[in-house]
């Protein structure tokens, strides 16, 4: 009560001070004429009356500053003058104002975007219930060595773990959706009810997964997001009961969940049928995510010790996997998640740091050289009596409102820019939450702040300095306060040693971009298209259908005019998430007991694969179609292959145990292939080929070589493959496109980089060019006479640009320390250059020392212009 | 703003209640009224007087209003609040706590003073 009648009687004196002024004149000279009154009432004369009124008042206008303190609005009175005093100040010079702002503005516009990035992508909680009792837990023998779990794994865990309040698990697949509308081929990530308990999200409609759900017998059921349900099943009401056909399998919908959950535990799909688990026959394969969420107070360490006695307990289970090192491991979901992401956003966050950082400086610089300009006009203020602090406290003030104006731009700026990196780096997981939240305008604003207070520090600081008033009031610019030229030339100094990192780490993520962009795939990706079919095993129950549909498929694309060749394989390069990699061991030169066979990317291909890819058989032979096809167990391995596990010799011939099935009929190697980049091009080529003859997967690529793709070709493929079987979902991918999106990431790496030290470069350029600007102005004087005494106008030219460059280098070498202190850091996102890579370094300096000599030459130029007389007659 | 110890500042708030606990009344008609009141005994120091009343507006014990004097002038009145009365009566009973422990201690004879 107390609070708001203060409260508005001040604001009352803030906002209608007119009236409070006025009322303040008419209540005192009510009191002086009613004083003088009484005293002439009692015999006083009048003239002395008035005199007499006034001075027991104490002076009419000491009297009115006295209400005017007690009115408590002095210090918003004073800020109101500053803001006032401040704005003239800025528009007066709007040169210095618009380049400030728009400096800043950007630093803060790319800080703030790229926080908003950060936070919803590293830093933001994990959007489940106590997310930091949540661990996946994978099979693990060495550092980075880490696969995913079998069926005997989690059924071991299942009956044998204590550390677990919830568990569960789930997968991914591909899957062929029919009966709503056009066939597609959609994924899906069967999972377990476990898996929906552990995670702790209920669903906003229907059930979901039950226990009951996953025996074999039980009808197949799914729980569907709300944005599937909406765009295929009409809404979220309507999905309930209804029937999705996947890989020709009916399924119920029995559940929809929230809005806004497109993924759970880190794993993104629409689609989340019942996991249902096969009987046991062997240890492998891996292939489930396991899930488990810690009983209260359970430690990570307790979890691992417990997972390391049941890892202890299976293996002597399942004499096919004889690997001891393996352990069942749980990793904390939230590092699975964003483990990833760090090192990428990172670097996002330390280039964008180096910009602010320079945009500051730059800020700084400017205010600095400012602040030489109004010397004079500051030191006549303190010499009137203002006090220093109050003089500090009007530069601050007028700092902060550039900085704020600043901020207001660079959220703008971060609103806009915010939706182009989140479609961007859309690869990213978890980027779709990014936004503009109350702590980006936090960070905004503070940023802000903080640059205010900091640009500020520098004139105050010369401000303290200046004791030698007089000289500057009198309006001689003699420049004599080394302390700011000093400061002004240490700022241009750090501009050039903050622009090193920058220039650096995005020259060698530019160059290894170029790089990876020279490698050859290995295999010639123009003319090829592959069209991708997962046949429903409702249709095609057995092996001899699916050959039946192999065999027709491609010779219906074969006969169509244009195509030279066609293939099969089970994947299509260059595929960097492909996911089969097979174990196995050497029968004449096997593992030591007890340790971790090798295990390599495994494809399965037909005969005439390596020659639709245009891949060469280097020795031994290919895989052989017709009646004399290949039936026994075999493989064809890679050059880099033979040379990593068969050094020196041939591998042709040999034999392995594959996938650690001891029981099975040995694996003999046929063949040696070329090198190809299945992977993608950073990656090892190290790859192994089983036969497709006789294995009948359902899902598999069907690649063509054509002498041209065009749309029409695609179209004539299509409706063969429709005139064999209508439902069937078709996926087309034309492999130049593959290729080139396998290069999308590492590009857009060194895009941004490349934005920041553009940035960062024409900061440090600016900051050298307004730095020279300015000693020019100062010294034209002194240049003048110079160039009077018969100096040659480009001795004054290279004076001033020797100047320039002398910070620039001191900047330099400052910056080349630092850069090859931090460095080491980017190496594991380079490809084929060094991370001291010579030629890099060499640019950088190059670069920054030219534009060094640009911005400083431009001012040197007009040095050499300065007419003499007018320069020396100008003070 | 003068050298004013807090004493001397609440003493006038108070006096300045009490005169208003009357009648509402302009600026130099309190000082008035406090000097008749007391009959002479305090003198209201003019110059504080001004800055006091914005204070004691502020605190919400008084408000002001513009009227018209009975010689035809306008003059700021200032009238007593609810909080204002309240205060007084605060005032009134800190002023005669104090006012009765001040006197007993001052009427305390020590051993010296015994004949």
């Amino acid at each position: 009560m107390s609070f708001f009648t203060d409260a508005m009687v001040r604001v009352r004196a803030m906002f209608l001070r007119e009236t409070e002024e006025r009322e303040l004149d008419d209540e005192v000279r009510f009191h002086l004429e009613r004083d003088a009154e009484e005293r002439v009432r009692r015999g006083v004369a009048p003239e002395d009356a008035r005199r007499e009124a006034a001075l027991a008042l104490g002076g009419m206008e000491s009297q009115k500053e006295q209400v005017r303190d007690a009115r408590g609005t002095r210090p918003l009175e004073e800020l109101a003058s500053d803001i006032r005093y401040a704005l003239r100040g800025l528009r007066r010079n709007p040169g210095f104002t618009l380049t400030g702002i728009l400096v800043l503005g950007v630093g803060i516009g790319a800080t703030s975007t790229v926080y908003s990035i950060v936070h919803s992508v590293v830093l933001a909680d994990l959007p489940y219930p106590e997310p930091e009792r949540l661990v996946r837990v994978v099979e693990k023998n060495s550092p980075t060595n880490i696969w995913a779990l079998s069926t005997a794994d989690v059924v071991s865990i299942r009956e044998r773990q204590r550390v677990f309040a919830e568990w569960g698990e789930s997968t991914r697949r591909e899957v062929a959706l029919s009966g709503t509308g056009t066939p597609s081929r959609i994924v899906v990530s069967p999972a377990s009810s476990g898996y929906f308990r552990a995670i702790g999200i209920a669903v906003a409609k229907g059930r979901a997964i039950q226990p009951s759900d996953e025996t074999a017998e039980a009808p197949a059921v799914a729980v569907v997001t709300d944005a599937f349900a909406r765009r295929v099943l009409g809404s979220a009401d309507a999905a309930l009961g209804r029937v999705l056909t996947l890989d020709g399998v009916s399924h119920t919908v029995v559940g929809v969940l929230p809005p806004g959950r497109d993924e759970l535990g880190g794993v993104r799909s629409e689609v989340w049928p019942a996991l249902k688990l096969q009987p046991i026959v062997r240890r492998g394969p891996f292939w489930l995510r396991g899930l488990g969420r810690l009983k209260p107070g359970v430690s990570l360490e307790t979890a691992t010790a417990d997972l390391a006695r049941v890892s202890a307990e299976i293996l002597p289970m399942w004499p096919d996997f004889r690997d001891s090192t393996a352990k069942l491991t749980p990793v904390p979901l939230r590092e699975v998640i964003v483990g990833r992401s760090v090192k990428q956003v990172g670097l996002f966050a330390g280039g964008v740091a180096l910009v602010l950082l320079l945009a500051i400086v730059n800020v700084a610089t400017l205010v600095l050289v400012r602040a030489s300009a109004r010397e004079q006009e500051l030191a006549v203020r303190l010499m009137l009596g203002a006090k220093r602090g109050r003089v500090a406290r009007l530069l601050v003030t007028e700092n902060l409102i550039l900085t704020l104006t600043a901020a207001m731009l660079g959220l703008g700026l971060a609103f806009v820019g915010l939706d182009l990196a989140v479609a961007q780096l859309q690869s990213m997981p978890r980027i779709q939450d990014a936004a503009l939240d109350w702590r980006v305008i936090a960070l905004g604003i503070g940023a802000a702040v903080v640059s205010g207070i900091l640009v500020s520090l520098s004139p105050i600081a010369a401000l303290q300095g200046n004791t030698n008033l007089a000289s500057h009031a009198t309006g001689r610019r003699t420049d004599t306060s080394n302390r700011t030229s000093r400061m002004r030339a240490a700022f241009v100094v750090a501009e050039f040693a903050l622009a090193w990192p920058l220039l650096v780490a995005s020259g060698l993520l530019l160059s290894s971009f170029v790089r990876l962009q020279r490698v050859d795939p290995g295999f010639d990706p123009r003319g090829l298209v592959s069209i991708g079919v997962n046949l429903p095993s409702i249709r095609y129950p057995n092996d001899t259908t699916v050959f039946q549909f192999r065999a027709r498929a491609l010779q219906r694309l074969a006969a169509i005019p244009g195509v030279v060749s066609v293939g099969l394989a089970d994947d299509v390069p260059p595929d960097p998430n492909h996911g089969n990699f097979d174990n196995f061991n050497l029968v004449h030169k096997p593992v030591p007991d007890g340790q971790a066979e090798p295990a390599v990317p495994w494809y399965y291909v037909d005969p005439t694969y390596f020659e639709t890819l245009g891949i060469r058989i280097v020795d031994g032979r290919g895989y052989r179609s017709g009646n004399t096809a290949d039936t026994l167990p075999m493989v064809i391995v890679s050059e880099s292959w033979a040379k990593q596990f068969t050094p020196g010799e041939s591998p042709v011939g040999r034999q392995l145990v594959q996938g650690g099935c001891y029981d099975c009929p040995r694996t003999t190697i046929i063949g040696v292939v070329e090198d190809i980049r299945n992977l993608g091009p950073a990656l090892p080529m190290v790859a192994a080929y089983g036969s497709l003859v006789n294995n009948g997967t359902r899902s598999v690529e069907i690649l063509a070589r054509a002498r041209a793709v065009t749309p029409s070709l695609l179209q004539t493929m299509r409706n063969e493959l429709r005139a064999l079987d209508p439902e069937l979902p078709l996926v087309e991918t034309v492999i130049a496109d593959k290729v080139d999106a396998s290069m999308a990431d590492p590009m857009r790496w060194a895009a941004v980089l490349t934005a920041f030290a553009a940035c960062g470069m024409g900061l440090a350029a600016l900051g050298v060019f307004g730095l020279m600007a300015y000693t020019v102005r100062q010294r034209r004087r002194e240049l003048g006479v110079r160039l009077a005494l018969g100096a040659a106008p480009s001795s004054v030219t290279r004076l001033v640009v020797s100047r320039g460059m002398k910070y620039a280098l001191i900047g330099s070498g400052i910056g080349l320390v630092m850069t090859l202190l931090f460095v080491n850091r980017i190496q594991t996102m380079l490809f084929g250059v060094s991370p001291i890579d010579p030629a890099t370094f060499l640019a950088v300096a190059f670069m920054l020392a030219g534009s060094a000599f640009l911005a400083s030459w431009i001012p040197g130029r007009r040095a050499a212009r300065i007419r003499p007389m007018e320069a020396i007659g100008a003070d | 703003m003068p050298p004013e110890s807090a004493i001397v500042q609440r003493t006038l708030e108070m006096l300045v209640l009490k005169a208003l606990s009357l009648a509402p009344m302009h600026g130099w008609g309190i000082g008035q009224r406090i000097d008749q009141l007391s009959k002479g005994a305090f003198q209201v120091p003019q110059g504080s007087l001004y800055p006091a009343l914005v204070r004691m507006r502020r605190r919400g014990w008084i408000k002001s209003e513009w009227r018209v004097t009975e010689n035809n002038r306008r003059a700021r009145y200032y009238l007593l609040t609810p909080a204002g009365r309240k205060q007084l009566g605060i005032e009134t009973d800190a002023w005669e706590k104090a006012s009765e422990a001040v006197n007993a201690f001052l009427r305390t004879r020590t051993l010296e003073d015994t004949p």
